[in-house]
Parts: structure tokens; C-alpha cells; sequence
């Protein structure tokens, strides 16, 4: 909301803080009204003044230009050279002097235009950035006082703040409503009342006008004047710059004024043309359901039965608070009009202004709250401008429904809860001047209980709380003491979720993998296109969930997977040339069933390329790298068993390098080697693998406890066994049918050696597993060492029908 | 049968002829392999000396321990003599092998990949660690939240214009997601029992998206519940906080008016600005102060929405953006940079 410190002076004495108006920014910032920028009109028209054309003559070397002696009140005659050609002599024109900075950071110095010096400039409207189109230079009223300058000719003298009101001070969003709150700061009076004494003519508003108010629950009050014989033309230059300084276009007289006096009392108004009511009656009621209304605008919008209009005797006219109708505003021919000067309830306002997107400078007010005791002051005052500005006659007999007066809000308090909820103690004068500052009424028998009873203009003060709240913040923070809660509880548990998270991401660090952050919203098409549409392999049913209302395409479902993200990212790492990397995201990805949403907490693995010292590693050796990862990671966090099956359904990686993880019977994942056809797309030409694990479903009832085990006091042996596996067997059968077997005797096995080519025949593998015997009451004999092999042997071969090499 | 004098000397001479040459072999011993070969020739099982042993069966028992005597003093001087021998040779051959295997000590070592924790996840770290200390417990919240707990029990209700300070992205008529993390507030208030010290770290959503703002972020917040609660308590923990994360026991923290529909009285809440203890800086435009996040007494209507009784229990709460707090304490240039994980800057959060 941009402020005009000079209209501001219209209403509370800041002439002393004209000159430093950082002082009253700050003073205004931390009291909770937040300046967010300074703007100092009549720096931008430094030596740039009204002046006086004392002769037009000709450039003498050039027939396009003239040449001009101009006085500027200084005594001295200014010789210009113009190029244009809409002045002449006797014209009060502007003249930017050298040393002058026109917008656009253009400095004016003395200069010579063909051999002819110019002694600075005549300005055109463009120039000065009045407007953004202009033909000839800008000439003044012939009554211009030469030497004034320019800026406070044009009333540009003027300090603009911006400022960041929070929502519940709709109070402040106007001048009148800040000059109330600057006054309550600075302890100054109020230099108005608004009592406006209006001259109207005897005729009666009701007789020209018919008002029937239909729904006073959302329209309490509503207030009307009949206007007969305005003469709709522009508006004056100070009511220009009123609105112009406050973000407003001008418009016309009629407008302009209605928009004034809403910048300036806070009260939304909006006038009609009452040649176009039809049946000479306001109507103020709901929408039907499918009813048609085109806006100021002409955008036609269809009503849904819930929103609030102003309708004459056939139609609607107006969207009530938020817009006006296209069929009943202001033109220039309008002679009579009908000033509306109504209050509709936030919530109703602010529906409608949802429902049908429109966002008007009305709207954000009667959304926020306005003074309902306004209507009348507010309607007298934009009468009065009207008939100064664009003459015509008020009738009397205003009409002023008033279904529902607003009642005060009176707020007990103690004393006592005000400095405990504070922590300080507080004089009880001091609290009774800052709520009577503040516009309340206060009563208190005995200085430690108050009734303090709310301006109706501060709706939003209803409980202790907003009291405490006020006097905090006038009284200032900076008056509480600094001091440390005493509490008698215990700390609660931490959150598990947390502790585990915590676990997984210093175990995946210390892997060497770089921990990332992607957003949970993807493109579906990215997400359909990477991870396809049937993704048996990753387990996921349910089509993604999308996002209502998107940024772009690029984000609008949220992920199942958080494959997407971390190739992205690599992608992005190997174009910049980093040609090895291995990054994990621990984070969410989503799923929906029937209207029930669910989040999935998920870890995932890319590792691409080779470093320096390990040179041209193939995707098998980053597959296998990173399945010791997920292996060691699973025995930290206690797993017992967990398997690998080949898996070949996951369309973007490679149908024979991808495995699907089970983790104690339960499918939690996949790890696998990026499709050469994806990478090949991608233009990659380094080996990616990539893991993705559910730790929701594998880290269900972690943390688990553990006890230690005693150590056997007798040797431990190890024996070396090779078999001999055809084509497709694999070696993690063996394995595990070698556990199986040789029972508790076994302390641990490995593959250690692979190993084909001659002598063995073609697609044949030798696999070698070492494995480590050792009894806890016993040493082992050769006797025991030799049956447990032949036990494994036996049980091998039958069922495999394989042998030892 | 008698042995005769003769053969008796004769079998002396004999021990000190093999010792003699055994003791000239070592001293011409090259190598200690090569000594230790020599030693198992003369005092191995079957070496010299064993053979000597064959001449004892000819001796008279009054010449056997005489014998037996001679045979271990000589055995015994050789013995020394291979030590002492065996020391110089060691040490040669050691010093030769010293100078051969000298390395070069600048060539690299062999380095194990280092992985790193993300900004985000470090910032949350340390803010819980901080607040640890002083009682807070991590509690997480889903990122898909209904609205009651998003808004209406945080004391916005639908058509209230503090919805407005928050562009929402919304998921459905009654899920969104979350644009705060808040709702972990109400949750833990529902399922728990008072007094209460929370910590509530995660992402959240805004669908107002331009350079100084992505559409996802993440906060992290602090509250806490008990019978009788002051802003007084709030400043003193704000400070603790603010001194412990910038590691600066000096700076102070002050509390600017503002607005929050959850809280009353609110407060935005600075922070001296760590870089330049308040004398004014770049990172602080000048000004002296760091702009951390906002905080304030829990509103009524918050804890009876999430089912306390506000004449029984009061409540303070806190809440920073972990992406400024990143900005601030490691400098981050940029905002997009948490989102585009280049490896290059990754690399740098050790």
C-alpha cells in the first residue's frame, strides 16, 4: 500500500518528519507496519523549473530546430535549442537547466547542436516521465509562476512509502487510517472530523432511487446519494497526482473521485449512471445459480448462486465490493448519478473475489474489514468533491440502511495476565494511556482489572490477548527481559523417524555418496516417459498425484519415485564435465488410493564414471560397488536376510544388469544399470547405476536391540570349494543352499573367486567360496571338516547336479 | 673294550679342527641366509657336531663327560659367533634394503570417497542439536496436509485474509500442501500430553516462485507448551538459540512487531548480524541486524483447536526458513543452488 506523506499532512502534523522521513519509516517498521521502500518524488526534478519563452527564433543552421531565449527567474536569459515544434512565444514551458537528471538517469549539460550552444533542454510529457507518449514538449498554463520548480509546480514534492500492512490492520489501508495511527504514535492530534456539512438540494435521493436491501446479513448497512447534473470531464492535476502516487490511473472526474476518497477514508465506493437503472431501483441480493454478469471490463462471468449483487429492476449492475457491471458505469455523457457508499461482510467479498479470480483494490479492502461506521461520512465526502469538481445538485433524504449497528467490543483484562504473558511489570497508566492512544475506552476501579472497549474501526481487537498484543507492541519489545524457561518435565523421546533418518544419512555419507535435495512435485510427462507407465518393478499401482493449481507443467504431479530427480541431477553433473560422481537422496515420494494420500519415505542411489585411479569401470563394477553398499547397509541396521532376484520389468534400466531386493521375505527395492537405449537418449557415455529402497516398509520396527554374543574359544578353519555352474545358474543359489546345509557349525561364506574361459567349456563359470567353520565347545577335527564338506558337496550336486572343480 | 690315549686326543682335535673351520666359514658368510645355511651345516641336526657325536661310543665313561663338556663350549662359541655375525650381516642387508625401497612420499594417497551432507539437512542438524540441548524433541509431520491442520486450527480460517499470506498449492478441496511447518504443532498438541518442547523440521510448499523464492523450501520450528508461558522466556530462548548456532556468545537478538495469525502477541525476530556483530555490513545492508524468522505466544484459539484448554496451558512458538539460515551461515550465494545439486557445491558441506 504506497502512503502520500503530504496527504498524510492533510490529517496529522508530520511537517517536522517531512525532512526525515527514514526516521518515521523506522518509527512505523517497529511498531509492526512495515516499510518496504522509500520513494522521494522531487529528487528525480532536481534544476528542473518553470520557465518563460522570451522569444521563438530559428536554429541558423539547421530549418528543423528553433532556437529559444527562455528566463527561469534567475535573471538570466537561457538560450535553448528545441527541436519541436508545438511552442511558441510567450509559452510557459519546463526547462531542465544543466546539472538536471531527467528519468532514465539523463543528465542535461551545457552543449553545442550545430555550432549553437543550448543552455539545457524543453521538456517534453515523455521526458519527464509523465506519460509514455508525447508530441511537441509539454506547455504549461499560462499562470505557471516561472522559477517555481517543476516538482513543486506538479506537487511532486512528495514522500511515498510503500508499505507491507498485515492483514489484520485493514485499518491502515488508507490515509485517514494511518494518519490515525501515525497521531497514536507520535501522541499529535487528529486535524480532522468529518463532519461534512453537504449543501443538497431539498429534492429527496429515495424518490429518484428505490432501495431494497434483501440480504442484510452480508450487507448491514447501505448508504446512496442521487447526484443530478454532473458534468463528467478529466480530473485536476492535484486529484491526478493523489491517485497517481498511490498506484491509481485517473480516469474521470466522477471515478477518480470515488477512488479518492477510498485511498483516502479506507471506504470502497463506486458510482452509476442512473440513466441505465433500469426501473429507477437498487436491489441488493444473491446470485442465481447460472445468472450471466459482465464486468467493468466485459468479462463475462457466470454466478453460482452465492454471491452478493447490486441489481436494478431487471438486472444485475454490480458484483457488491468487488466490481462494477459493464451495462451501469460512469461515461462521458453520464449526467445524474448514484453514489454507493455500502458495508459487505469480508468473508462474502472475499468469496466471490476467489471464485471468480478478480482482484480489485475494493475487493482487498472489504476482504480485510472496513470500518462499518464509515458509509455515510465516506458517501458525504465523495458528494462533496463531486459537486466542487464536476458541479450537478445532491439530493437529500440519502438513503442509509442500517439493518445491523456494529456494537463495540469491551475486553476485561488483568493487570496480572498482561505482565505474566510478558514477563515485566507495567505500570497501570501506562497500559490506560496506550489503549486511550490506541482510540479505546477504558475503565478500571481498582488498576488491576480493565474493560477496555474497542474503536469500531479496530474489529480485529475481541480478546485479552489482542491487547496484549497492542501494548507489546507500542509499549515496544525491547522493554522485555531476557530469561530462560524453568520446567519440572522431562524431554520427551525423539522422534524414531528421525533418529533413523539421521542413521541412514550418516551410513550413506561415509559410503562416499553426496547427499542431494529435489523437489516432490516433477513434469508427468518426465516422470511417464522416464519411469513409464507400468511399473511392476517398482511396485507402484496408482496413476501420481497431481497438483490443482501448478506453477508450470514442469511441476505438476507430485513424485512416486525418486529416480527422476537424481538422474536429472547427474545429468546435469556430467554435462558440466563431472565425469564421476555418487549422490543419494533420502526424501518422500507419494502415492494416493481412493482419496487417501500417502507419503513413502525413500532412499535412492545414482552412481556414475569412474574416478582418476580406478580408470574405465563398467556398469557391472558400479552395480556390484553398490550392492556392497545395500548389503553392508542392511547388516548395520541388523537385517538377516535379504535376497537379489534377477529382475528385467523396469523400463529404463538394463533388463539384464537389475535386480529386485527382498529384504527379510518383503520386496523394499531395486538396484540396476541404466537401459543403454535411456542412455543413449541422455547422450551419456559413462555406466550409471542407479538403487531406489523403500525404508518404509525395511526399516519398520528399527531400531532393532541387540545383545553380543560370546566368542568361541577354539580355531577357526577355512575350506575353499569351487563348482563348476552352467549357463543362467546362479552363484547365489549355490550359496544359500550351502548355508542351508552346513548349519550352525558355518560362521561365514564368500564367493571369492569367478573364473571362466579354458579349460572349462563355453558358458560354463567356475565359482569359488571360501568358507569359515568354527564349533563354540570344540576344536574341529579333519573328521568333522571333512564330513561338513562332503555334507555341502552332496546336497549341492543333487540338487543342481553340479561338481566340484 | 679299552680306547687308547690316542684316539682320545685325536677326537679333541677333531672337535677343534670343525670348530675352527666352522668359525672361519661364518666370518666369510656373505649373507645371512647364507650364515644360517653354514649354522645348520656345522650345528643342525645333522651337521658336523652330530657327527662328532659318533666318536662318543668309543670313550671310556670317565672320558664321556669330558668329551660331552668340549662339545657344548665349542658349540656354544659358535653359537655366539653366528649371533654376532649373524647382527653385522643383518644390518647390512637391512640399510640395503632401506635405501632401495625409499618412496616418494609426494605421490597421492589413495583416497576414499567422501560423501557430504546437503545444506538443508546440515542447517536442520544443528538446529535440532542446539535445541536438544535445552529439551526440544524432533517431531515430523506429512507434507500432504488436510487443511484443518494447515490453516483452521492454526487459527486462519477459510475466507480469512490471512490465507492470503500464503499462496497455496492445493492437492484437493480439503488436502494441500503444507505451506508451513505448523500443522506439526497441532499434531503433536492433539496426541500428547502437555508440557510439551517440539521440534518440527521439514519442507514446505508456496506457489509463488521467482529468484529469491523456490516452490519448495523448508522451516523449521519450536514450540512450547506449559501452565504459565512469557514472551520473556520466548527472547531468552531466541537468544540462546541465535548465540549457540552462530558460535558468537556476544550477539544479542531483538523483536520487531508483526503478524501471525497462530500467534499473539507475533513477532518477526532479528538477530545481530553475525558477520559484523551490528557494526553494519553488506550481508545486513548496513543496518546491523539479520531478519531470522518469527515467533510469538500461541493463540488461544490454536491450542483449544488443537484441544487444550488456553486457561490451563500457554505456549510460545518459533519458526526460521533453513535455506536463510544456510544463506546466512555459510554464505550461499544463490537460492537455486540447493535445488540444482551440482557437485561442486555439494562437495563443499563438509
Amino acid at each position: 500500500m504506497k502512503i502520500s506523506l503530504k496527504w498524510i499532512q492533510d490529517f496529522v502534523d508530520i511537517s517536522d518528519q517531512l525532512q526525515t522521513p527514514e526516521k518515521l519509516a523506522d518509527l512505523l517498521t517497529n511498531k509492526g507496519l512495515e516499510v518496504e521502500s522509500i520513494e522521494n518524488k522531487a529528487q528525480h526534478f532536481k534544476n528542473v523549473v518553470v520557465g518563460h519563452i522570451l522569444e521563438r527564433g530559428q536554429h541558423p543552421n539547421a530549418d528543423r530546430l528553433t532556437l529559444c531565449q527562455v528566463t527561469t527567474g534567475d535573471g538570466k536569459v537561457h538560450q535553448i535549442v528545441c527541436g519541436a515544434t508545438n511552442h511558441k512565444t510567450g509559452d510557459r514551458v519546463v526547462v531542465a537547466l544543466p546539472g538536471a537528471i531527467l528519468p532514465g538517469n539523463f543528465e542535461i549539460k551545457l552543449s553545442k547542436i550545430r555550432n549553437v550552444e543550448s543552455q539545457g533542454m524543453l521538456c517534453s510529457e515523455k521526458e519527464l516521465a509523465l506519460s509514455t507518449e508525447s508530441q511537441g514538449i509539454l506547455i504549461l498554463p499560462a499562470d505557471a509562476p516561472i522559477g517555481q520548480s517543476f516538482a513543486d509546480y506538479m506537487g511532486f514534492n512528495d514522500v511515498v512509502l510503500e508499505l507491507k500492512v498485515t492483514p489484520n490492520r485493514a485499518d491502515c489501508l488508507s490515509h485517514w487510517g494511518l494518519a490515525r495511527e501515525i497521531a497514536c504514535l507520535l501522541d499529535r492530534p487528529l486535524k480532522r472530523n468529518w463532519e461534512i456539512a453537504l449543501s443538497t438540494s431539498s429534492a429527496s435521493t429515495k424518490s429518484k432511487i428505490a432501495l431494497e436491501v434483501l440480504d442484510s446479513t452480508v450487507c448491514p448497512r447501505y448508504t446512496g446519494i442521487y447526484i443530478e447534473g454532473v458534468k463528467v470531464g478529466a480530473s485536476p492535476s492535484w486529484l491526478k497526482q493523489r491517485l497517481e502516487s498511490s498506484g491509481m490511473k485517473s480516469i474521470n472526474n466522477i471515478v477518480d473521485v470515488t477512488n479518492y476518497v477510498m485511498l483516502e477514508l479506507g471506504q470502497p465506493l463506486h458510482a452509476f449512471d442512473v440513466q441505465q437503472i433500469k426501473g429507477n431501483k437498487i436491489i441488493v441480493s444473491k446470485s442465481q445459480s447460472g445468472e450471466k454478469f459482465k464486468t467493468l471490463d466485459a468479462t463475462e462471468l457466470t454466478l453460482q448462486g452465492t454471491e452478493l449483487l447490486i441489481r436494478d429492476a431487471e438486472r444485475p449492475i454490480a458484483l457488491a465490493g468487488v466490481v462494477g457491471g459493464l451495462n451501469s458505469g460512469i461515461q462521458n455523457e453520464t449526467q445524474n448519478i448514484f453514489i454507493e457508499s455500502a458495508f459487505f461482510t469480508m468473508e462474502s467479498v472475499r468469496k466471490t473475489a476467489r471464485l471468480h479470480g478478480i482482484q480489485t483494490e475494493s475487493a482487498y479492502r472489504f476482504s480485510r474489514g472496513v470500518d462499518p461506521t464509515l458509509t455515510l461520512k465516506a458517501a458525504a465526502r465523495c458528494a462533496e468533491l463531486i459537486l466542487e469538481l464536476a458541479g450537478g445538485v445532491a439530493y437529500s433524504d440519502f438513503h442509509d440502511s442500517n439493518a445491523q449497528p456494529p456494537h463495540a467490543n469491551v475486553i476485561d483484562i488483568q493487570l496480572a495476565d498482561l505482565e505474566e504473558r510478558l514477563g515485566h511489570t507495567v505500570a497501570p497508566a501506562s497500559f490506560s494511556s496506550w489503549m486511550k492512544r490506541l482510540g479505546c475506552e477504558v475503565f478500571t476501579s481498582d488498576a488491576a482489572f480493565f474493560k477496555v472497549s474497542a474503536p469500531l474501526f479496530r474489529s480485529d481487537l475481541s480478546i485479552k490477548e489482542d491487547l496484549i498484543e497492542e501494548f507489546a507492541r507500542l509499549n515496544g519489545f525491547d522493554h522485555i527481559p531476557e530469561k530462560l524457561p524453568l520446567t519440572g518435565a522431562a524431554p520427551t523421546a525423539m522422534s524414531v523417524e528421525y533418529l533413523l533418518q539421521q542413521r541412514v544419512h550418516s551410513f550413506v555419507r561415509a559410503q562416499g555418496y553426496h547427499e542431494t535435495f529435489h523437489f516432490s512435485f516433477v513434469s508427468e510427462q518426465l516422470q511417464k516417459k522416464w519411469i513409464a507407465k507400468d511399473l511392476i518393478g517398482l511396485q507402484i499401482k496408482n496413476p501420481p498425484v497431481p497438483i490443482k493449481n501448478p506453477l508450470s507443467d514442469e511441476l505438476n504431479v507430485l513424485r512416486q519415485s525418486l529416480f527422476s530427480g537424481l538422474m536429472q541431477t547427474s545429468l546435469h553433473n556430467i554435462r558440466h564435465n563431472l565425469n564421476q560422481g555418487r549422490l543419494y537422496e533420502q526424501g518422500y515420494v507419494f502415492d494416493s488410493e481412493k482419496g487417501n494420500y500417502t507419503q513413502n519415505w525413500n532412499l535412492g542411489f545414482i552412481s556414475w564414471g569412474s574416478s582418476i585411479h580406478e580408470k574405465n569401470k563398467k556398469s557391472q563394477d558400479l552395480f556390484y560397488e553398490m550392492k556392497a553398499t545395500l548389503e553392508t547397509f542392511f547388516k548395520s541396521f541388523l537385517i538377516k536376510s535379504y535376497q537379489f532376484d534377477a529382475l528385467d520389468s523396469i523400463s529404463f534400466l538394463h533388463p539384464g544388469q537389475t535386480a529386485s531386493i527382498k529384504v527379510e521375505g518383503r520386496y523394499v527395492g531395486y538396484i540396476g544399470c541404466l537401459h543403454p537405449i535411456f542412455l543413449e537418449e541422455e547422450k551419456v557415455r559413462l555406466p550409471v547405476v542407479f538403487a531406489e529402497l523403500n525404508l518404509e516398509l525395511l526399516l519398520k520396527g528399527q531400531p532393532r536391540k541387540y545383545r553380543t554374543k560370546s566368542i568361541s574359544k577354539f580355531p577357526m578353519v577355512e575350506r575353499d570349494l569351487a563348482f563348476v555352474l552352467p549357463k543362467n545358474m546362479k552363484a547365489g543359489d549355490i550359496l544359500n543352499e550351502i548355508q542351508k546345509t552346513a548349519g550352525t557349525q558355518l560362521k561365514s561364506i564368500q564367493i571369492f573367486d569367478v573364473f571362466e574361459g579354458a579349460p572349462l567349456k563355453e558358458g560354463e563359470r567356475s565359482v569359488a567360496y571360501r568358507m569359515t567353520y568354527q564349533d563354540m565347545q570344540k576344536t574341529l577335527t579333519d573328521e568333522d571338516l571333512k564330513s561338513l564338506e562332503q555334507l555341502v558337496i552332496n546336497a549341492v550336486s543333487q540338487k543342481y547336479s553340479i561338481s566340484v572343480r | 673294550m679299552a680306547v687308547d690315549s690316542n684316539s682320545f686326543d685325536k677326537t679333541f682335535n677333531e672337535i677343534a679342527l670343525v670348530e675352527q673351520t666352522a668359525l672361519q666359514k661364518f666370518s666369510q658368510a656373505q649373507s645371512t641366509k647364507e650364515l644360517y645355511e653354514l649354522k645348520v651345516e656345522f650345528l643342525g641336526k645333522n651337521g658336523s657336531f652330530a657327527g662328532l657325536m659318533k666318536f662318543m661310543k668309543d670313550l671310556s665313561p670317565q672320558e664321556k663327560p669330558q668329551f660331552g663338556q668340549k662339545v657344548n663350549e665349542s658349540k656354544n662359541r659358535l653359537e655366539e659367533s653366528y649371533q654376532t655375525q649373524n647382527q653385522k650381516l643383518m644390518q647390512q642387508e637391512i640399510s640395503v634394503k632401506l635405501s632401495q625401497e625409499k618412496m616418494d612420499v609426494t605421490l597421492p594417497g589413495t583416497q576414499p570417497l567422501q560423501g557430504t551432507p546437503h545444506p538443508i539437512t546440515l542447517v536442520i542438524d544443528e538446529v535440532v542439536q542446539i535445541l536438544s540441548r535445552i529439551g526440544y524433541s524432533v517431531r515430523l509431520g506429512p507434507l500432504i496436509e488436510k487443511d484443518f491442520y494447515n490453516f483452521e486450527a492454526l487459527n486462519v480460517p477459510a475466507d480469512h485474509p490471512a490465507r492470503d499470506m500464503q499462496d497455496t498449492f492445493y492437492i484437493d478441496d480439503t488436502h494441500v500442501l503444507r505451506t508451513q511447518t505448523s500443522p506439526i504443532q497441532i499434531r503433536t498438541m492433539q496426541n500428547e500430553k502437555p508440557p510439551l518442547r517440539i521440534v518440527g523440521p521439514g519442507s514446505v510448499f508456496r506457489c509463488d516462485s521467482d529468484i529469491s523464492h523456490a516452490p519448495q523450501f523448508h522451516q523449521i520450528e519450536g514450540l512450547y507448551i506449559d501452565k504459565k508461558v512469557s514472551m520473556s522466556e520466548l527472547k531468552a530462548t531466541l537468544t540462546y538459540f541465535t548465540r549457540e548456532f552462530f558460535g558468537n556468545s556476544d550477539i544479542k537478538t531483538r523483536l520487531r512487531p508483526s503478524f501471525f495469525p497462530f500467534t499473539e502477541p507475533s513477532a518477526e525476530f532479528d538477530s545481530q548480524c553475525p558477520f559484523c556483530s551490528g557494526k553494519g555490513c553488506r550481508m545486513c545492508k548496513q543496518s546491523g541486524w539479520i531478519e531470522l524468522g518469527g515467533c510469538g505466544l500461541v493463540h488461544p484459539h490454536v491450542l483449544k483447536s488443537a484441544g487444550l484448554n488456553p486457561n490451563e496451558w500457554q505456549g510460545f512458538a518459533f519458526g526460521f526458513g533453513i535455506e536463510r539460515m544456510a544463506i546466512i551461515k555459510y554464505g550461499v550465494e544463490d537460492i537455486r543452488l540447493f535445488a540444482q545439486n551440482d557437485l561442486r557445491f555439494l562437495e563443499q558441506f563438509i
